[in-house]
């Protein structure tokens, strides 16, 4: 009977973003909150708003009101819970939790009594916590400086004897004059978690749960309380006092109201008229022959709806990123929803040319969803720095940060922390998270903990399973994000508190970019991609070797050279498409214009290739499949993808117009699949789905269908906005390497480490197409790789002195600038001139990079190791002493001299020495394996450059192998997986005994058997790249 | 002779494992997150020293590994000079993996060096060590040998000189710069490192590499320092995994009996008694104390006699790790004494009264009380052995002097607790939900309670399904 229950708010309650502390989701006490009936729910973590927004977001959908709060606990051992009335209030501990977070260690916070002193007269409220034995003084302190705001916390947990403590707080409270309330210091939501929080105190306490002894919770007490049981803890006039602080808390997050800088703007100008300059301006420089008229119209339907919905100061702080890196030369390029506008290509901020694609602007920024437009900018990886720089330089640390990545519990570090709360050794502990592979998830357990020598049934492993399922997803601690910033007119604490990052002088916030969505805050992304970076240096080659500016613009559209290299899947090195997936499919693809890489870049992703997109679209390309559509609203939303759905937009679209979602409702469906794998929640949707396709006239299967594409697109959609941007960089760079071959392999090399793979096979594809690659040599090399003129014509690639590994850069610049004012003629005087270490000159001698001053490797490092500075290097010069004789390296040493030092050879490829032992074992090179037939067995063995498992191939890997005569791409299916661990992963040279797998030019090895053959490599030192 | 220890690092902490319990679990010694080295079974999974940690558990998931303990092996190293000292006075350490001893002047007495060597064999493998050795007419030849596993037994300089020229160079135990060095210039050899200019292997390597050169060679002397025996013997061996039997507890504790033998012998002495000390995983040490009626050296001797203790005893807890210790020496040049002639009625220390009054009152009957941080009542406290150490802990709330164990069931009466009359409950409830992760898993409701008769009581309420009042306390 709900009408005879109290009412109770409660105001004292922990998420567990109080980390370690508290062991329920924000979300979760907030539902529990609600089914219970309390009237108002305080999320109150320690020192931070870190959960709020979930919160927030959790309580609207469950009608809760939501008050936020935050318990701090001073120096001086105070304890005391702070709640925001209203938005100044709010600040003002947004301020108190940026000052606590910023002064104490990573991860903790330092208070004072002053600081709390600066919270009078902004409207929050007090709630004293009292300790064991409550103190008067404390009481008549937080009486003074929150006169009429501040409360005694009564907070009854079944102790040893509650009706005493209720005495005493009764006789405290009386003392100084304050009301009493009630309260739950609540820890969980339901009294099941408590294993789970007194797993998370001997986490916290880093003891296992044995030896935390009275630092445990006597009971499960601090969790959310059925009223009835309040009503019999408490006197009713405690629980009626939580509704009246409740009601004073009239703040709620949704007044938050992000405001854009204004610097941006110059004086005299609105931001609309300052935008619509700009454009202006930049569609003359893109259009010098003047603007189509479908541009121009484009243009000025944006504009429109950017001035509508306010968002000018957005493109403006955007468009002054890019300008700075723009007048620094470093090479950006803006993705996301609102970047493939017309007005961001006028800008600069993205190079799709508007003409090119048909994308609708409104598509990306919708008046129905009140949400900010999306631009991620990706800058050089090796130049970000100087962006972030700039950002931090223009608008202070006061007023921009970092959003927050909100690091969580996956399995191998729930087992972890577990296994050692649980009082496993740490080499059990070691164990059972080392036998956790890569690939494991929290399913995979039981086996892997047989494997491991425990026994799965064992009480103490049957406590680890059970806490695991919880404990996993966690949040754990705040890191930084990649490269979200949040930028504020005034200071950015006031919005939200902000905290240290591990990194010296960064500062986050404490939200993440899914609350800073929610909320309907700005973030700009400034991302680092190592793509630009090879592109910028690939373009200054070529502007080089031209003879005059050569940009991304200058590059020549739509090439059909490019396109055929790209249907051969030729694509070694090019941006996206360069992966063994992207390169099974492009044969099938036949990428033949742009719009065939967006599609292209898209549908090789885990979302489409698990929603089962991607044969249907193959099939339909290739005529197998008729192309149809069950309605000509549909036909209007897939059309472009041929009836299938490829992109995220489209999904969303789908839901409107052929289940009748609003756009709102799309939206709210997009975060859900972004998230349903990790929290579920997508069922609610699938009824709504259906009904709405049966409705409106569609089958039932294809509705089911529609929903199990929803479903497999999961987190992993791709947006076309993203995809258009990416695809450009594709294009570029495919043209680069089809028609500036050295220029690109120079580019890329000086870029690492980036992309898909290592320099040895970059500068392999690049001399199977012609390059001539020169050694790095002191006589000759920069820092950087260089072209130099061949005879041909074609430039050829000198390697630099960053591929000497361990050498400075420093090092490799001062031999640079000392062989300019004349050669060396020797070790000595390249030492000395040159200011060389011992050690630099053992890295030069160890990558063949002396050879013109000294002979072979072994003389070079007899003289390198001879030399010496200062004094001894002049009475050196003077006794010559006696040249030994040294046996020149065979070039079986000659060949892992260079993998150790260079990571690559430009001598014969180390199989092609073992080639007769390995014809004697049987073994198959990789040019024999291409001219097999389909279902052909075959032998063979390789270098092993990569090894991948896809999260869609179920357990499968993907192994590369490489010989002097190419690359075989092999499939080990689970079962041999599991057979030959120790193959699979131990084997530099591995064997593959198998069967020819052939579709048109795309042709795997399928294993049934792997050898190690490792041994027959002696010392070489080839490294393989593993991919998650 | 040079005794080089490649496995040291393993045999220092696995060697107290019973042969029977070696099977099956594969074991290595880790420095960093490397493998240092490993035992047959994990060398069977492909674990090799030098892997990465991480790459090993790939290999072989159960495999346990423990991290180096340098002090151990020092101690091991010296237990194994100590025991050498039997052979010869001049014995010196080559930490950390080396012993070398000269034997030149106990050729004879042992019977030559092939019968020697077999001798120091054995005696080694008694002690839970595996050695390379070599034999040169120079201490340092001898090591070189040692180190590039030659396993040469040379007496004559010239078979010395020939030996060391096709030694590969790594044997030389230098640096790992110059060994780094040796491989860039192309040397293999000792005997090419021997053809290259002095002056300038001088620059590169090093003045003392030469030196090295000359004295293993013999044509520059080597001074080495000698080990000296300490005054008393002690030493000790980890039990790798925790044994309950006391045939694997003899087994270990044997390893250190054969040392034991050989310091007597080499201090020409005997002892009266000794003790093993058993290191129990929770922390607590026993004493197995041993008299002899008459002094003795010999192991087997030994053996016997802790044969006899300690099959008399039940081990309640698992034994982590034993000691040997063996002070008093007293000069025993001839044969050791007769067997059977030990006195176990030698008077008895008074610390032994407590042991004796428990064997006769049966085991656990004299104790100590601590308290303990639990929320469990019943395990707030905790018993310790007699005359333990006192702490203290910050009291829960009103708890009894006199807890019943184990709690009494009490009568009910319309749901009321009865005990001789109903209870009135003055105070609570408590409640205490705790000890899950034990087994040991409590939910109650305390509550002091009045009885009939006035007198104070402690009772609990269970919680969840099976519920029922308890006593579980009296007031005094």
């Amino acid at each position: 009977m709900p009408s005879v229950l109290p009412g109770y708010a409660e105001l004292h309650c922990l998420s567990n973003f109080t980390f370690l502390r508290g062991a329920s989701h924000p979300e979760e006490l907030v539902e529990r909150a609600a089914a219970l009936g309390y009237g108002a729910l305080a999320l109150t973590d320690g020192c931070s708003f870190a959960g709020v927004v979930r919160a927030h977001v959790a309580a609207k959908e469950r009608g809760l009101k939501l008050i936020v709060g935050t318990e701090v606990k001073l120096e001086d051992g105070l304890k005391a819970v702070l709640l925001a009335t209203d938005r100044r209030a709010y600040g003002a501990l947004s301020t108190l939790i940026t000052v606590g977070r910023r002064r104490g260690p990573k991860g903790g916070y330092t208070l004072a009594r002053d600081d709390l002193e600066r919270l009078a007269g902004t409207g929050a409220l007090a709630l004293l916590v009292p300790g064991g034995e409550p103190d008067a003084e404390q009481a008549r302190w937080i009486a003074a400086h929150f006169p009429g705001r501040a409360w005694i916390a009564a907070e009854l947990h079944c102790g040893p004897n509650d009706r005493a403590r209720l005495a005493a707080l009764r006789a405290l409270a009386a003392g100084c004059g304050l009301p009493l309330l009630a309260a739950g210091d609540v820890h969980m939501h339901v009294r099941s978690r408590r294993r789970l929080q007194d797993a998370l105190t001997a986490i916290r306490l880093g003891r296992p749960v044995a030896e935390c002894g009275r630092e445990l919770l006597p009971n499960a007490e601090r969790h959310l309380r059925l009223r009835m049981r309040l009503a019999q803890l408490y006197p009713p006039e405690l629980l009626a006092e939580t509704l009246a602080v409740a009601a004073r808390c009239t703040f709620s997050l949704d007044e938050l109201r992000y405001e854009y800088p204004a610097e941006l703007v110059p004086a005299g100008e609105t931001p609309a008229s300052w935008l619509g300059k700009l454009t202006g301006e930049g569609l003359r420089w893109r259009f010098p022959h003047g603007v189509p008229r479908k541009v121009a119209e484009l243009v000025a339907h944006e504009l429109a709806l950017i001035g509508e919905l306010r968002y000018e100061a957005f493109f403006l702080t955007v468009h002054d990123v890019v300008r700075f890196a723009r007048s620094r030369a470093i090479l950006c390029q803006g993705r996301g929803s609102a970047a493939n506008s017309a007005v961001c290509y006028a800008l600069g901020i993205t190079e799709v040319d508007p003409g090119r694609m048909n994308l609708l602007f409104e598509r990306f920024v919708s008046r129905e969803r009140n949400e900010p437009p999306d631009i991620d900018v990706d800058f050089e990886h090796q130049r970000r720095e100087e962006v972030i720089q700039y950002l931090y330089a223009k608008y202070g640390r006061e007023r921009a940060a970092l959003a927050a990545t909100v690091i969580c519990y996956r399995t191998r570090s729930a087992v972890r922390d577990l296994g050692k709360a649980l009082g496993l050794s740490q080499e059990q502990v070691d164990g059972l998270a080392k036998s956790l592979s890569w690939w494991d998830g929290a399913r995979a357990l039981p086996g892997r903990l047989a494997e491991a020598g425990f026994d799965p049934a064992s009480p103490v492993i049957a406590r680890l399973s059970a806490l695991l399922g919880e404990l996993t997803g966690f949040p754990r601690h705040l890191s930084q994000h990649v490269g979200g910033f949040v930028i504020a007119r005034g200071p950015l604490a006031e919005l939200v508190p902000i905290e240290n990052a591990a990194m010296p002088e960064r500062t986050v916030i404490q939200w993440d970019k899914d609350d800073l969505e929610a909320l309907g805050l700005l973030k700009v992304d400034v991302l680092a991609l190592g793509m630009l970076s090879a592109i910028r240096r690939a373009l200054e080659l070529v502007a080089a070797r031209r003879g005059r500016p050569f940009t991304v613009a200058d590059v020549p559209q739509e090439d059909p050279a490019v396109y055929e290299m790209i249907q051969h899947a030729d694509t070694v090195g090019v941006f996206q498409i360069e992966s063994r997936a992207q390169m099974s499919m492009l044969p099938r693809l036949k990428p033949a214009n742009f719009y065939d890489l967006v599609i292209e870049v898209a549908i090789v992703r885990p979302g489409p290739i698990q929603g089962g997109m991607v044969h249907p679209y193959l099939r339909r390309r290739q005529g197998i499949d008729p192309v149809s559509y069950p309605s000509e609203a549909v036909r209007a939303v897939l059309e472009r993808t041929l009836g299938v759905p490829i992109f995220q937009e489209q999904v969303m679209q789908l839901a409107v117009v052929a289940a009748g979602f609003t756009p709102g409702e799309a939206d709210q469906l997009r975060r859900s699949m972004a998230a349903w794998r990790r929290k579920g929640g997508l069922e609610r949707f699938e009824a709504r789905l259906v009904r709405g396709m049966l409705e409106r006239g569609y089958s039932r299967e294809f509705a089911e269908a529609i929903y199990r594409q929803i479903l497999g697109f999961g987190e992993y959609g791709f947006p076309e906005s993203h995809s258009a941007s990416f695809a450009l960089l594709v294009y570029v760079s495919a043209w680069l390497k089809r028609h500036e071959p050295a220029a690109f392999c120079a580019a890329l090399l000086n870029s690492q480490p980036m992309g898909f793979y290592a320099p040895a096979q970059l500068v392999q594809d690049a001399r199977r197409h012609g390059v001539e690659v020169r050694p790095a040599e002191v006589a000759a090399s920069a820092w950087d790789c260089t072209l130099e003129d061949c005879r041909e014509g074609e430039p050829a690639v000198r390697l630099g002195l960053r591929m000497v590994g361990g050498l400075s850069e420093a090092a490799g610049e001062r031999i640079a600038a000392a062989r300019a004012v004349r050669p060396f003629e020797s070790v000595q005087d390249l030492a000395r001139r040159a200011a060389l270490e011992r050690r630099d000159l053992k890295c030069l001698a160890g990558a063949g990079a002396l050879a013109s001053l000294a002979g072979h490797r072994h003389h070079a490092h007899w003289a390198a190791a001879g030399v010496e500075r200062g004094a001894a290097l002049l009475a050196a010069a003077r006794s010559a002493e006696a040249a030994p004789v040294l046996a020149p390296p065979s070039e079986g040493e000659d060949i892992v001299a260079d993998y150790a030092s260079l990571g690559l050879t430009l001598g014969r490829h180390p199989l092609a020495l073992l080639r007769p032992r390995l014809r004697r074992l049987r073994l198959a090179c990789a040019e024999e394996l291409r001219t097999l037939p389909h279902g052909r067995a075959a032998r063979t063995a390789g270098l092993v450059t990569c090894r991948q498992r896809p999260d869609t191939a179920s357990g499968v890997i993907f192994v590369t192998l490489e010989d002097e005569t190419g690359c075989v791409n092999v499939i080990v299916w689970r079962d041999l997986v599991e057979r030959q661990r120790r193959e699979l992963l131990g084997a530099r040279l591995l064997g593959v005994q198998g069967v020819i797998e052939r579709e048109g030019e795309v042709v795997h090895l399928v294993a049934r058997r792997l050898t190690d053959h490792s041994a027959l490599l002696g010392a070489l030192a080839a490294r393989s790249r593993d991919f998650h | 002779m040079a005794l080089h220890l490649p496995q040291l690092p393993l045999e220092a902490l696995l060697r107290g494992r019973a042969l029977s319990e070696a099977r099956g679990e594969p074991w290595a010694v880790i420095e960093g997150r490397e493998v240092l080295a490993c035992d047959a079974a994990a060398r069977a999974l492909g674990v090799r020293p030098g892997m990465a940690l991480s790459a090993a558990w790939a290999l072989a998931p159960r495999l346990r590994a423990r991290p180096r303990d340098a002090g151990l092996e020092r101690e091991a190293l010296e237990a194994i000079a100590g025991w050498l000292c039997r052979f010869t006075p001049s014995v010196s350490l080559e930490p950390p993996q080396g012993v070398l001893a000269e034997l030149r002047g106990s050729l004879r007495l042992f019977g030559g060096i092939g019968p020697l060597a077999a001798q120091l064999r054995a005696g080694l493998g008694e002690m839970g060590f595996t050695a390379r050795l070599a034999a040169a007419p120079t201490a340092r030849g001898a090591w070189w040998l040692a180190l590039g596993s030659s396993e040469a037994l040379l007496e004559e300089r010239a078979q010395l000189e020939r030996a060391l020229a096709v030694l590969p160079v790594d044997a030389l135990g230098c640096d790992p710069g110059s060994l780094a060095l040796l491989a860039d210039v192309g040397v293999a050899c000792v005997g090419e490192l021997m053809r290259l200019p002095r002056d300038g292997v001088a620059r590169r390597f090093g003045q003392a590499l030469l030196d090295a050169l000359d004295q293993a060679l013999g044509s520059a002397p080597e001074a080495r320092a000698c080990y000296r025996l300490p005054e008393r013997f002690a030493a000790r061996l980890e039990l790798p995994a925790p044994v309950t039997q006391a045939e694997s507890v003899l087994f270990a504790a044997r390893r250190l009996l054969v040392q034991l033998e050989g310091f007597l012998a080499a201090r020409h002495a005997g002892i009266r008694r000794f003790a093993l000390r058993l290191r129990h995983r929770d922390a607590r040490d026993g004493v197995i104390g041993i008299g002899l009626a008459a002094p003795a050296r010999e192991a087997e001797h030994f053996t016997r006699l802790l044969r006899e203790r300690l099959q008399a005893i039940t081990l309640t807890e698992p034994v982590e790790a034993i000691a040997l210790e063996a002070a008093a020496l007293v000069p025993l040049p001839g044969a050791s004494a007769n067997l059977f002639r030990d006195a176990r009625t030698e008077g008895e220390e008074w610390a032994r009264l407590i042991e004796r009054l428990e064997a006769r009152l049966g085991g656990g009957t004299v104790q100590g009380l601590a308290v303990h941080p639990d929320h469990r009542p019943e395990r707030a406290s905790r018993r310790i052995a007699p005359l333990g150490g006192t702490q203290r802990a910050a009291s829960a709330g009103p708890r009894p002097l006199w807890l019943l164990e184990p709690a009494r069931r009490l009568r009910e009466a319309g749901g009321a607790p009865q005990d001789g009359g109903p209870l009135e409950l003055l105070a609570g409830p408590e409640r205490i939900e705790s000890g899950w992760w034990d087994g040991g898993e409590i939910a109650r409701d305390y509550f002091i309670a009045r009885s009939a008769d006035a007198a104070l009581l402690w009772v609990y309420r269970e919680r969840g399904a099976a519920g029922g009042w308890y006593l579980h306390g009296i007031f005094a």
